[in-house]
């Protein structure tokens, strides 16, 4: 078992990802994330490779290590989660998992080439491609999106709106413009307005040199994660179903719900390996504010809930339950990944391992479709 | 989904195109014209959206929707543009709040008579749809706004192509292949634009110009990737030209083809006192120095000898044409060297070069001869003596080479100013050492202010000579200094035989030739230090016989002593009954 402690970092606050596992390094190496990072799905495996192995496996091992951690495999994660939400829905086959998968890619990809010095500790062979191809890997990640945004106006106006969420999502979670514009509206109010007659409500944490401070949703417990979980659930669950041009059903809401709490869950399991880096810089996550074994007891609850949501949706008979089967299977295997969560440090477990859930479920449905 | 007709399908291609573009120049901020760049992209791209929109929509409600919607795209693309031109090709300064919002003006308009839902039909006076063999279309009436608004967008166009355009021929192949790329990908559209109003499009309500973004788009994608447009800006060239121009330490005019001041650099404006806001449009005549004497050359003139704010300075100045790219010419520019510096060292080299081609090779030949006779002789001591004179000279010649050569080496630092009252006492201190039969005189009244050090070797010289080529029995030298209108004056009076007056010319004249040449280097560290403390120094005759040399500086270049120093002025004042001479 390795030492894999996390150094201290400026923004790793472990909410800014679904499936969180940023600044893993088995050097101690710092290594701090730019503030601005978009909404991660990402997977950071670590390079951890067994020295004992030889050196074909190793090989294998890297390569697979290289992949998990690349845009491609968030990217199909992405489309498989689109495809399960189809598939759940019951609606025909479109380009949305495409879609899904060609925006994933290209924000991830972006992304790593921004970040290529940041991630030389923790993700060295992507940080090198990065570095060694970062013109090209940009040119390939904007013609990958500008393919997704001409697919989606395909899709009309809605499916090019659900396309554009993610990123405008990203805008309201990550990105500064939300706090410069609460601080340019307090200091409107504060010289319109005598002082003291401004309330104090929430979501406003702090004051700055008197003047209300807005922060960063992702800076805010619970809501940044459930910020993150709902975009995706939303992309997710409603693109197909605007390429479809399908008309809203009951069922939409349990997909939703189902991909808000999973995501809520991928999101907020990386924060457990991050809460001392989390605390060091004072960012306020689940396991932050209330320890590592209460959050494993709320992901628990969350995964039961889900379980109840979807057993309930069969019931109603909203669901067939040779799928709700396949998704037990996803939720079983998060919940085994629950209970590792403080108590393994390969980073592999929370980092890697609840993505690779989704494309458990993916073959499970698919499995149940061929037979059923 | 939609079931898209082969028109939106070619749409969407310029859409993924435009994205793309967006996203690398959105990239490149803040990158000169980036973030314009990526605007343009994003009304491209927004124009091209809705079109598709209206083109699937089959309402005439829904097509007028997803039409008054493109307006935005429509209005942001020539604004865009121009912005961008202008911070892409280094005219930045144009790029203000002031130009943005005005530029911004009839867009705005626009896109407020679009919204008020266009009550007069001013942008569109009639709409149906009209079907077609490749579409349903929108065939709109254009109202007269319409044309104001196309109007004002190729006029944008065209003034932002025009600096886009000069560098088609730039000597750089990178900017050459950005702006034709760019030229491209904004001209396609508009000449689409251009053909579409003109009624030359045979499918009725059909606007091709979105559909020329997909050339836009990829021309825009060329230039960002292979000819690395805002990765590799002209932008900071054109400043930089500016910034050499303005930060040259040369003083620059410009002078147009009618004899006016177009232009001048700092420098300029500060060496010869004038006021640039004023100056320009001036007669050069009256604004730039000597300007008569430079009207009908051309290369290089002068040394002309020019007052400016340090003083009388010797500048050489280049005059070179301006022209255009046909050759004409459009201005003049005059450059002034200031190369008095470069006379000094021209003046110092011509010197040392006497003193060995004719001072030591006179002593040396002398050496020899006497030698010679030694040789034969090996007791005469005349010779003996004359050869030692002679090598003592050679010494001697050496050494105040050297303090000439410190005296004006560059790179020392200069010694702290020294109080006058010491200078004179050492220089009489050594002259009663060194020549034991002189009899050496010091003033009462030597002023206690403090002068720069470079004056020491000054009276060292002067006081040196006066006693050196004096022949009489008991040479008399007066040192005495005073202040008087602004100057301090030092004077170092004798009885010997006098200074040659080839001599004197020599040394006002600042340059030797074989015939005509000082004696030794004395005189001439007296000359060089006097001049670098911006002083001078002047000769005149005593009566009944000997020489008075005055040497004056500033009052500005001395400095009050202070109480730290009345100590020291004290010990170094010379007192009337020890400045009698021996």
């Amino acid at each position: 078992m390795v030492d894999n402690t996390d150094p201290p970092s400026e923004t790793a606050d472990g909410t800014e990802s679904l499936n969180r596992s940023e600044p893993f390094t088995f050097e101690n190496s710092p290594r701090a994330p730019p503030s601005n990072a978009p909404l991660r799905r990402e997977s950071v495996a670590g390079n951890n490779t067994s020295r004992s192995s030889t050196r074909t496996s190793s090989d294998v091992a890297s390569l697979v290590t290289a992949f998990v951690s690349g845009a491609p495999f968030i990217a199909l994660v992405a489309a498989v989660e689109t495809l399960i939400a189809t598939a759940l829905l019951g609606i025909g086959s479109t380009v949305a998992p495409l879609v899904v998968a060609l925006v994933t890619f290209a924000v991830y990809t972006v992304d790593h080439v921004a970040d290529a010095d940041a991630d030389a500790a923790s993700t060295p062979k992507r940080a090198l491609l990065a570095r060694r191809y970062g013109d090209q890997l940009m040119i390939v990640a904007a013609l990958g999106y500008g393919l997704a945004v001409a697919l989606a106006i395909a899709g009309g106006p809605l499916a090019l709106g659900l396309t554009l969420l993610p990123g405008a999502f990203w805008v309201v979670y990550a990105s500064d413009w939300v706090p410069d514009v609460g601080r340019a509206v307090s200091t409107a109010l504060t010289a319109a307005i005598p002082r003291g007659r401004i309330g104090v409500g929430g979501g406003a944490k702090a004051t700055d040199g008197g003047h209300r401070h807005v922060p960063r949703l992702k800076d805010v417990l619970v809501l940044n994660s459930a910020v993150v979980a709902t975009g995706w659930a939303a992309a997710l669950t409603f693109l197909p179903v605007a390429f479809a041009g399908a008309s809203v059903e009951p069922v939409m809401l349990v997909v939703f719900v189902y991909f808000l709490l999973r995501s809520f869950v991928d999101a907020e399991l990386p924060n457990v390996r991050d809460v001392k880096a989390d605390a060091a810089v004072g960012v306020k996550t689940l396991p932050v504010v209330f320890g590592v074994e209460r959050t494993r007891s709320v992901l628990y609850g969350i995964d039961v809930l889900v379980a109840v949501v979807v057993g309930a949706a069969a019931v109603a008979g909203l669901l067939a339950w040779p799928l709700v089967g396949a998704l037990g299977v996803g939720l079983a295997a998060s919940m085994y990944i629950t209970s590792l969560a403080g108590r393994v440090n390969d980073p592999a477990v929370l980092g890697v391992a609840p993505d690779s859930t989704y494309l458990l479920v993916g073959v499970a449905v698919a499995g149940v479709r061929l037979v059923v | 989904m939609i079931g898209l007709s082969p028109l939106s399908v070619a749409l969407l291609a310029a859409v993924a195109t435009g994205t793309s573009a967006a996203i690398l120049a959105w990239r490149e901020r803040p990158d000169a014209g980036a973030t314009w760049l990526a605007l343009l992209l994003v009304g491209q791209v927004w124009w091209t959206t809705f079109l598709v929109f209206e083109l699937e929509a089959s309402a005439l409600a829904a097509k007028a929707l997803w039409y008054d919607v493109q307006w935005i795209g429509v209005v942001v693309v020539p604004v865009a543009w121009l912005l961008f031109a202008l911070e892409y090709t280094g005219r930045d300064r144009y790029v203000r709040p002031g130009v943005v919002a005005a530029v911004c003006v009839a867009p705005l308009i626009t896109l407020l008579v679009v919204a008020a839902g266009d009550p007069l039909g001013l942008i569109v006076a009639d709409r149906q749809v009209t079907d077609t063999a490749v579409g349903s279309f929108l065939r709109v009436e254009p109202g007269p706004w319409y044309y104001v608004m196309a109007g004002y967008t190729y006029l944008l166009g065209l003034i932002g192509s025009v600096p886009i355009l000069q560098l088609v021929r730039d000597d750089a192949r990178p900017f050459r292949g950005q702006s034709a790329a760019l030229l491209v990908g904004t001209a396609v559209p508009w000449v689409s634009s251009i053909v579409y109003l003109s009624g030359a499009i045979p499918v009725l309500g059909l606007d091709p110009t979105p559909l020329a973004f997909a050339v836009s788009g990829v021309a825009y994608l060329l230039a960002l990737s292979r000819f690395r447009l805002l990765t590799l800006t002209p932008a900071p060239r054109r400043r930089a030209r500016q910034l050499v121009f303005e930060q040259l330490h040369d003083p620059v005019f410009v002078v147009g083809t009618e004899g006016y001041v177009l232009d001048l650099n700092r420098c300029a404006a500060e060496i010869f006192e004038i006021d640039r806001r004023t100056a320009i449009g001036e007669a050069a005549t009256a604004v730039i120095p000597r300007y008569d004497d430079l009207k009908d050359e051309h290369g290089d003139v002068g040394p002309l000898s020019i007052v400016g704010l340090n003083g009388r300075r010797p500048y050489e100045v280049t005059v070179r044409d301006v022209t255009d790219d046909h050759g004409r010419a459009i201005g003049r520019l005059a450059v002034y060297h200031d190369v008095g510096e470069y006379l000094v060292q021209q003046q110092r080299l011509n010197v040392l070069n006497r003193v060995f081609r004719h001072d030591i090779r006179t002593e040396t030949n002398l050496i020899q001869g006497y030698a010679d006779r030694l040789a034969t002789v090996p007791g005469d001591e005349q010779a003996l003596s004359v050869v030692k004179e002679s090598a003592a000279r050679i010494y001697e010649l050496s050494e105040r080479t050297r303090a000439a050569s410190d005296l004006f080496d560059p790179v020392a630092e200069p010694d702290p100013p020294v109080l006058m009252g010491e200078i004179v006492e050492e220089a009489a201190s050594t002259l009663r050492e060194e020549w034991p039969h002189a009899e050496v005189s010091v003033g009462d009244n030597v002023p206690g202010v403090r002068v720069p050090a470079t004056l020491r070797a000054v009276v060292e010289n002067l006081c040196s000579n006066a006693v050196q080529h004096n022949d009489a029995d008991r040479p008399c030298v007066w040192i005495d200094a005073s202040t008087e209108g602004g100057w301090i004056t030092l004077t170092v009076a004798d009885d010997g035989p006098g200074i040659d007056p080839a001599e004197r010319d020599v040394l006002a004249q600042g340059t030797e030739t074989p015939l005509e040449h000082a004696s030794g280097v004395g005189l001439w560290i007296v000359k060089w230090g006097i001049d670098t403390i911006g002083g001078r120094v002047s000769f005149a005759d005593r009566e009944p016989e000997g020489t008075i040399v005055t040497v004056a500086i500033p009052l500005s270049e001395a400095t009050e002593i202070d109480e730290t120093d009345v100590e020291s002025a004290e010990r170094s004042a010379v007192k009337p009954a020890s400045r009698a001479g021996r």
